[in-house]
């Protein structure tokens, strides 16, 4: 098995256990951790794709919403602070990204025509 | 807001933000396609899949480069706040234009050999070690997967069931999708571009993002809110007076949280600066009909005891309140959610 084969049969898994968690968290799970999604349904295959995606977050959450052990003050923390790094490295990655995709691209003269190395009888 | 989940929040502003997303995107590819191929360097005969690969491509980043700009603008001039309102829907868009864009690449330039295409797009080019000629797909793959992850949770379910914080970090992922997406044209496409109108569009792009980013945070940084000072766990937030009616004074306390105190008919009330939905600034909204409202989405809470009028359920931290010598204090800790607090009268 090759890395690129190795690394489709990763995908194909994460996805089946996935949709695994998406069967029970969205028939049973649901609505035993949010009053809202009680007799909501229409919404739910719109969260399918997502928990597919993230299947181990939604287990964690689902764990801790489970058993209570979220402390309502963490849902008021913004992240403002996460944020201002991002605005500032953000640009200094961009900037950088440019100027070697730049230094790397290849300049051909316009005038020059195009020339043929070997004639194709040489080359059979 | 919550009550019951449906499927998508439509009003009649989302109505007409979508239905102008979709002009713009529809004429978009049309001109690319269709108007513009001598502009574009595509007078070279391309076939269709290679054309409407690059058209949704560059459709991609230009959605993308705009759906970033929208933050930054938005928090140097408030005028640009509406724009800020239906960007989860512009993001979802983004990632359906992406998709089609991977789409056509995997179905023209990886789909003809005996191998699987998937296999293929990922064993083509192994030249991690150097720079021209990098595995520029590596990069279209990552942000793809980035992006798919913020669309696919972008329903407010996962705000609630993830809380925002753990929700914002998750959907922090677009500045690194963006860089991604930075580095996936300028060593792919931007490699051999001909015709340098591309060059300049994509580059001019990118550094209007860049700058509006770091100029928003600079601005930020001189005006932003200021750090209370802490006398015996009451924290020293304005002389009473200087908070006008309907608005709010905004403070960072000692644990790096904000309060925001509003006056309401000659009542001061302090509550968390951070909304339960997106944690969005409350403290820059204003006081509508009795109830504070988020600037972002327009989440309403009554001042006196941080819930939203029923038959909403979401609640907000309040904060005890005092006024010494003229001085409006508040005491560092939060009161849980929802709990009623008896408003300050405003000495005369």
């Amino acid at each position: 098995m090759n890395t690129a084969e190795f690394l489709l049969m990763v995908v194909k898994w994460w996805g089946a256990i996935g949709a695994l968690v998406a069967l029970v968290f969205l028939t049973v799970g649901m609505d035993r951790i949010d009053e809202d999604a009680d007799g909501a349904y229409v919404f739910r295959p719109l969260l399918i794709p997502g928990i597919l995606l993230i299947w181990p977050l939604v287990l964690w959450r689902w764990y801790c919403l489970a058993f209570e052990t979220d402390h309502w003050a963490h849902r008021y923390k913004p992240r403002r602070h996460n944020h201002r790094i991002f605005a500032y490295v953000m640009p200094i990655a961009i900037v950088l990204v440019i100027a070697a995709g730049l230094s790397v691209r290849q300049q051909w003269p316009a005038h020059i025509a195009p020339e043929q190395l070997s004639a194709p009888e040489a080359s059979q | 807001m919550s009550v019951k989940y449906i499927p998508v929040q439509w009003n009649r502003s989302k109505w007409v933000y979508d239905a102008l997303m979709l002009i713009a995107v529809t004429l978009f590819l049309y001109v690319f396609l269709f108007v513009s191929p001598e502009v574009l360097s595509h007078e070279a005969p391309i076939n269709p899949q290679v054309h409407n690969a690059r058209a949704f491509g560059a459709c991609a980043f230009l959605m993308l480069t705009v759906i970033l700009c929208i933050g930054p603008l938005a928090r140097i001039d408030r005028r640009f706040l509406p724009l800020l309102y239906n960007r989860r829907h512009f993001g979802v868009m983004t990632a359906f234009v992406a998709i089609t864009h991977a789409g056509y690449i995997l179905n023209w330039y990886f789909a003809f050999s005996n191998s699987d295409k998937y296999e293929a797009l990922l064993f083509a080019n192994t030249s991690y070690g150097q720079l021209a000629g990098f595995p520029f797909e590596a990069f279209g793959i990552f942000a793809l997967i980035c992006l798919l992850i913020l669309a696919a949770t972008s329903h407010d379910f996962w705000m609630k069931f993830l809380t925002p914080p753990v929700w914002k970090r998750i959907h922090a992922s677009i500045y690194l999708a963006y860089v991604a997406v930075v580095a996936h044209v300028s060593l792919g496409i931007l490699q051999d571009q001909q015709n340098h109108v591309f060059t300049v569009i994509f580059i001019g792009g990118a550094l209007t993002v860049a700058g509006l980013h770091a100029y928003a945070a600079w601005q930020e940084d001189r005006r932003g809110d200021e750090l209370g000072a802490d006398q015996d766990g009451w924290i020293d937030i304005c002389d009473a007076s200087e908070i006008e009616e309907g608005l709010a004074k905004i403070k960072i306390l000692p644990n790096g949280e904000r309060v925001a105190v509003f006056r309401h008919e000659g009542k001061l009330n302090a509550i968390s600066n951070a909304c339960a939905h997106q944690n969005g600034p409350l403290g820059e909204g204003r006081i509508i009909d009795c109830l504070v409202t988020c600037p972002w989405h327009g989440f309403q809470y009554d001042v006196r005891n941080g819930r939203s009028p029923a038959p909403f359920t979401e609640k907000i931290p309040t904060y005890n309140l005092r006024i010494e010598n003229g001085h409006v204090q508040v005491h560092r800790d939060a009161n849980p959610p929802g709990t009623p607090v008896e408003p300050v009268e405003v000495p005369a």
